[in-house]
């Protein structure tokens, strides 16, 4: 109860009512008032025309929702996921750099991985690596804008708002497509953008820290003063709409400014892990108190899937200062270390709540790096081969899909483009990436271009 | 202001024409019967019956016909205070003062509504309305869109060209030509030439790839630049013929690269890039001698530098090839201490290279360096003649894959002219006539339609960028025509247009609901009422900070305050990135390409990377949290409060106040006891709490304000 109530001497529900007798305020938020006070009444959702309302898949899906790990400046393969013993056997020749990690046999599978990933690489049995992805371009801006959007060249609605767009979203109160990112990789702003799709599905920023989206706390500092300002807007727009009965985008916009009231309450509770065990916690590497850091952007993510956000990418570092290790490869240690725990964390947490089946995580990159040296210590861009992996949500458990030759250089077999990766996730969501299309300038448009093929092997 | 020139360059294009005919070949064409590719109809409207007696003028006989021949009746017109408030926020984008508002309800005489008119359209508010639906159809940006997004300082010259071509009503055909080829076209004087050269920032600001110099993608500017003509001159999605010939509409491969080939003949002002980071090639607005007289000494330091740079690279391809052979030297030696004197080669070459690579990589910063100590000439982002050249198709477009050459000509469908043999330039001039020749079906027709579109919400065709086979039929084909043949006959004149359509009756229709018309034709595509319609993300900002008093209503006639061109060092590490707050009018924010604009994006702003052709206008709980929480709407809520209370002596007169300046009517009774019960319950709240709110009425003056910047009334306009 606030401040106001307990100083004005009476409740807040008696509050609440002399404001409607009072005059003509309030009617809906006013009932979304009364329901939050009377706990188990469910507030009045208007279900009106809602561009975000779930929507039925193609067939039936495998996963439910997506949480997108995604690594800007290109991971080493060959230094992760994809050990060499060769390349490490012919370092100094021909340019070739071996690896600082050390490769070794994990998981009952007998997979071989470094320990770059040591805490990930433990719970290679419950993940499927895909070791012959490839994409259309060797510069970072291009591939970040390929492996989100299907395109090299022209902006184009990101993989996010392609889902949002495909299957609405399970909670009202929160964006359906949310990323959270300290910084911004490459190509900016454009990995999370709906461009032609409608701006419901465009990724809704998470910045770590205190305040971490946008606009979310009321302003004014006296306790339900917005909310008496939501029932003047009410009252004004209601006598409004009497004269436009038929209008839809009046009547949504009344719903937005509920939803928004709604999302002031609902987005900072799924920000506050004051009820977190300390157990909890400890899996993903967090103090108690904590506001940023991966581990908190990987426990943040398991409680946004919990409250039903359809799609959640985490974003480790920005454009500079990332995985791009031209100089040394060692720079690597670093950037591992702050991931590594909490993403094993987040697969051990989603399982023991039996969310990891339903619940689709995907690590990607935008491309390898090179078997051979840039600088004496570091290695270049390499888009001919790398490694991503995913996890839960209907893949194959502690499986291997697809090699690249003894050197990391090239695929040997069952090569994985960025569109055939993008049209396996839409499939495991129960869409069909060839017709999960939007009507744009003329055309037709598909996240997956004219190309993509179901990687039906990785799928349990 | 009307230029000397006109009358020449029209000349200009009835001899173009007339030599450059052909027989042309339209069988290989698809979908060859397109309705938008047939000549422009001369029709009459409807000069009996029921639609002439409703109304005399041409646009309702149209409209009119077609609501009769399906049994839909207009509703009543809308009342005064409905009428001015549409008719400022289509022309001027900004809401009438309650002085205005009374003005017009007021004046009795027949003129009355035509005078508004007039002065919105003398407003230079007018152009700054208009010239952003422009902006938005060529994706203007104030970067450039590679991957560090270079900002392009220069372009605020485009932008208020644009604004000032709308408030000057120059010709539409004109505007055109002069974005096309301004470079290329007679000048009267100096003034004149500058503004050509700068209209000309409208074939720059295509888009920019990529971070090298070497292998610079300036096929995929080049396709942005096709694409983006197509759409907004022409209505027709031309770089889906990239690729093959388009699926659906009469655009051959063919036709694609001879459209090409001008742009290639064209040099492209170079904005700067990571691995060259400071402009090149912007053309001077000074006289072409002064500038190559200023210019001469860097010229030569550049050319001196860029020498040594050619050095290194010969000597690297050298060292590279002595290597290899170096390399290849020793798998065939057998014997051993030879084989250490060619290890030692091959260690010592290997060295070389990398020492090599590593000059040419300084060498390569110091050229970029060189340049961003250019010496200071006013200069455009603009264009001027490269090599004049035809190209080849490129298979599939791959730009390494050769096909077949293709001559630059015009579009087969549109006539497919071709250069006349005299023409030894790029030939762009002649492509700006043949795209503004009154034969030309779609130019008139697209730009007719989009002049509609921003007056009724829904063009007469739904898809203004799109007038293929996959875009929609128009609604009212004569009407269209009718509408194009004016506008050409009117003198290109958009300003005629607007005063043709706002004095119609179906324009000054009211936005009621009729249950028998919604039965019949529930989208209102034959406009038997106004349309309701959300404010745009401009007319949002634009009127919070106009009735909270902030606005600041000077144009902005210099470049955004970015970083000086000598401390450019953007990577796609660090790209460019910024916000630069205002209180001008928002066509003066600075927009990017890589970054979007936080406010602008959350309104449904222009897309800054394509063209776009309507604006959305989706409904978000991030726009409601904006209008919530931010402290820019609660600023101006305050700055409102204030000129309320301090405006009138009584809260029933700061009320209604109120209510003429946020929804430019009087409130009725109950409204206004509604409104200042709610005033009452706030202070009693405010002072309860005793908080630290120093005056508690102001806090519910502000809170009034709030409350009515969220309304729908306040968003929308009827």
């Amino acid at each position: 109860m606030s401040r106001f109530f307990q100083h004005a001497g009476y409740s807040r529900r008696d509050m609440l009512r002399s404001m409607v007798a009072g005059s003509a305020v309030m009617p809906g938020i006013l009932d979304l008032l009364m329901a939050s006070e009377s706990r188990g009444a469910t507030a009045a959702a208007a279900a009106s025309a809602n561009p975000l309302a779930p929507k039925p898949p193609h067939f039936p899906a495998r996963a439910k929702r997506v949480i997108f790990l995604f690594q800007p400046g290109g991971v080493s393969h060959v230094d992760s996921f994809d050990p060499k013993p060769k390349l490490n056997a012919m370092d100094g020749k021909d340019r070739l750099l071996g690896s600082l990690w050390k490769p070794r046999t994990w998981g009952s599978h007998g997979t071989q991985a470094t320990d770059l990933f040591p805490h990930i690489a433990a719970s290679l049995d419950d993940i499927c690596l895909i070791r012959s992805m490839h994409t259309d371009h060797n510069d970072h801006f291009q591939s970040t804008l390929g492996i989100h959007t299907g395109s090299v060249t022209f902006a184009r609605p990101s993989i996010g708002s392609w889902v949002s767009y495909g299957l609405g979203t399970m909670n009202q109160n929160l964006p359906s497509f949310m990323v959270i990112a300290p910084q911004l990789p490459y190509a900016g702003t454009q990995v999370y953008s709906n461009d032609f799709l409608p701006a419901y599905h465009q990724g809704t920023r998470v910045i770590p820290g205190p305040d971490p989206i946008r606009n979310l706390h009321p302003r004014t500092k006296v306790a339900d003063v917005q909310a008496m300002e939501l029932g003047l807007v009410e009252a004004f727009n209601k006598k409004h709409l009497g004269h436009h009965p038929t209008s839809t985008d009046l009547a949504a916009r009344i719903r937005s400014y509920e939803t928004a009231f709604r999302m002031q309450t609902e987005a900072p509770a799924a920000f506050d892990l004051s009820d977190e065990s300390d157990a909890t916690l400890a899996m993903y590497g967090l103090k108690r108190g904590q506001t940023e850091g991966y581990g908190w952007q990987c426990l943040i993510a398991r409680r946004l899937a919990e409250r039903g956000v359809r799609f959640i990418e985490l974003i480790d570092v920005g454009a500079h200062n990332n995985w791009d290790a031209h100089a040394n490869m060692a720079s690597h240690g670093p950037l591992a270390k702050n991931i590594d725990k909490p993403i094993a964390g987040l697969i051990a947490d989603l399982k023991q709540r039996g969310m990891l089946e339903e619940t689709l995580i995907v690590w990607t990159t935008e491309f390898g790096r090179t078997p051979h040296h840039d600088s004496p210590k570091g290695r270049s861009h390499h888009n001919r081969c790398f490694t991503s992996w995913l996890a839960g949500g209907g893949v194959k458990p502690g499986y291997v899909h697809g090699a690249s030759d003894e050197l990391g250089r090239n695929i040997a077999s069952d090569g994985v483009h960025t569109h055939d990766f993008h049209a396996t996730i839409l499939y495991l969501l129960g869409l069909h990436h060839e017709k999960l299309t939007y009507k744009h300038a003329g055309r037709d448009f598909r996240l997956t271009d004219v190309a993509g093929h179901v990687v039906h092997d990785v799928i349990a | 202001m009307m230029k000397r020139t006109t009358s020449i360059v029209c000349a200009c294009i009835l001899l173009a024409i007339a030599a450059a005919s052909r027989a042309v070949d339209t069988s290989k064409l698809i979908g060859v019967d397109l309705w938008s590719v047939k000549p422009v109809q001369h029709v009459e409207p409807p000069a009996d019956g029921e639609a002439a007696k409703w109304s005399s003028n041409p646009i309702d006989r149209f409209v009119r016909a077609a609501q009769q021949q399906r049994g839909l009746t207009p509703v009543k017109p809308a009342d005064r205070r409905t009428l001015i408030r549409r008719a400022y926020f289509d022309l001027i984008g900004l809401p009438p003062t309650p002085e205005q508002v009374a003005a017009f309800v007021n004046d009795k005489r027949d003129n009355a509504w035509s005078k508004v008119i007039d002065e919105l359209l003398a407003s230079p508010a007018y152009g700054e309305r208009w010239g952003r639906h422009w902006l938005d159809v060529v994706r203007y940006a104030d970067t450039a869109g590679d991957n560090s997004d270079y900002p392009v300082p220069q372009l605020y010259k485009y932008r208020n060209y644009v604004i000032d071509a709308f408030n000057d009503d120059k010709p539409y055909d004109q505007f055109i030509r002069e974005q096309i080829a301004g470079d290329l076209m007679p000048h009267a004087d100096d003034a004149e030439r500058r503004e050509h050269i700068i209209a000309t920032g409208y074939i720059a600001l295509s888009r920019r790839f990529g971070s090298q110099v070497k292998n610079y993608p300036q096929y995929l500017t080049i396709e942005d630049t096709i694409d983006n003509l197509g759409k907004s001159v022409l209505g027709l999605s031309i770089n889906c013929a990239r690729c093959h010939d388009h699926k659906y509409d009469p655009i051959s491969n063919d036709d694609y690269y001879a459209l090409y080939g001008f742009f290639a003949s064209t040099q492209y002002a170079f904005p700067g890039i990571e691995l060259l980071r400071a402009q090149k090639d912007f053309v001077p607005l000074i006289p072409q001698e002064q500038a190559d007289a200023k210019l001469a000494p860097f010229r030569e330091k550049i050319a001196a530098e860029q020498k040594k740079l050619d050095d290194l690279l010969g000597q690297r391809s050298k060292a590279q090839k002595e290597l290899t052979a170096a390399k290849n030297a020793r798998s065939k030696v057998k014997d051993d201490a030879d084989k250490q004197d060619v290890d030692k080669q091959v260690t010592e070459l290997t060295q070389r290279v990398d020492a090599l690579r590593k000059q040419y990589k300084k060498q390569e910063r110091v050229i970029s360096s060189a340049r961003q100590n250019k010496p200071h000439i006013e200069d455009a982002y603009g264009i001027c003649e490269g090599k004049p050249m035809d190209v080849h198709i490129q298979v599939k477009g791959n730009p390494k894959d050769k096909g077949p050459l293709a001559k630059r000509h015009f579009l087969t469908i549109l006539g497919g002219q071709t250069l006349p043999t005299e023409v030894k330039d790029s030939g762009r001039l002649q492509l700006a006539q043949w795209l503004t020749a009154k034969s030309n079906p779609l130019t008139a027709r697209v730009m007719a339609n989009r002049i509609w579109q921003h007056h009724f919400g829904v063009g007469i065709v739904a898809t203004p960028n799109d007038f293929g086979n996959r875009g929609k039929p128009p609604t009212h084909p004569k009407l269209l025509d009718y509408l194009a043949k004016r506008f050409m006959s009117d003198g290109w004149s958009i300003k005629k247009m607007h005063r043709l359509v706002m004095t119609s009756k179906t324009y000054q229709l009211a936005s009621d609901n009729d249950p028998a018309n919604a039965r019949i034709d529930p989208t209102n595509d034959y406009l038997w009422r106004a349309r309701v319609r959300r404010l745009d993300a401009e007319a949002i900002r634009d009127t919070m900070l106009a009735i909270s008093g902030k606005l600041d209503r000077q144009p902005l006639n210099e470049p955004h305050p970015f970083p000086s061109p000598d401390k450019w060092n953007f990577t796609q590490h660090r790209p460019f990135k910024a916000v630069y707050e205002s209180n001008k009018r928002s066509v003066y924010l600075m927009t990017q390409r890589i970054q979007k604009h936080p406010y602008l994006a959350l309104f449904d702003g222009a897309d800054t990377n394509a063209s776009t052709g309507q604006r959305d206008a989706s409904t978000t709980t991030l726009q409601a949290l904006y209008m919530l929480n931010d402290p820019f709407v609660h600023e101006q809520a305050d700055a409102l409060a204030a000129r309320l209370i301090d405006g009138a002596k009584q809260d029933t007169q700061r009320v209604r106040q109120a209510f003429e300046m946020v929804y430019s009517r009087e409130p009725s009774e109950g409204e206004v006891k509604m409104t200042l019960d709610y005033l009452n319950q706030i202070q009693a709240r405010y002072k309860a709490v005793g908080s630290d709110q120093a005056e508690p009425r102001r806090a519910a003056w502000a809170s009034l304000c709030r409350a009515m910047l969220r309304s729908n009334e306040f968003l929308f306009v009827e």
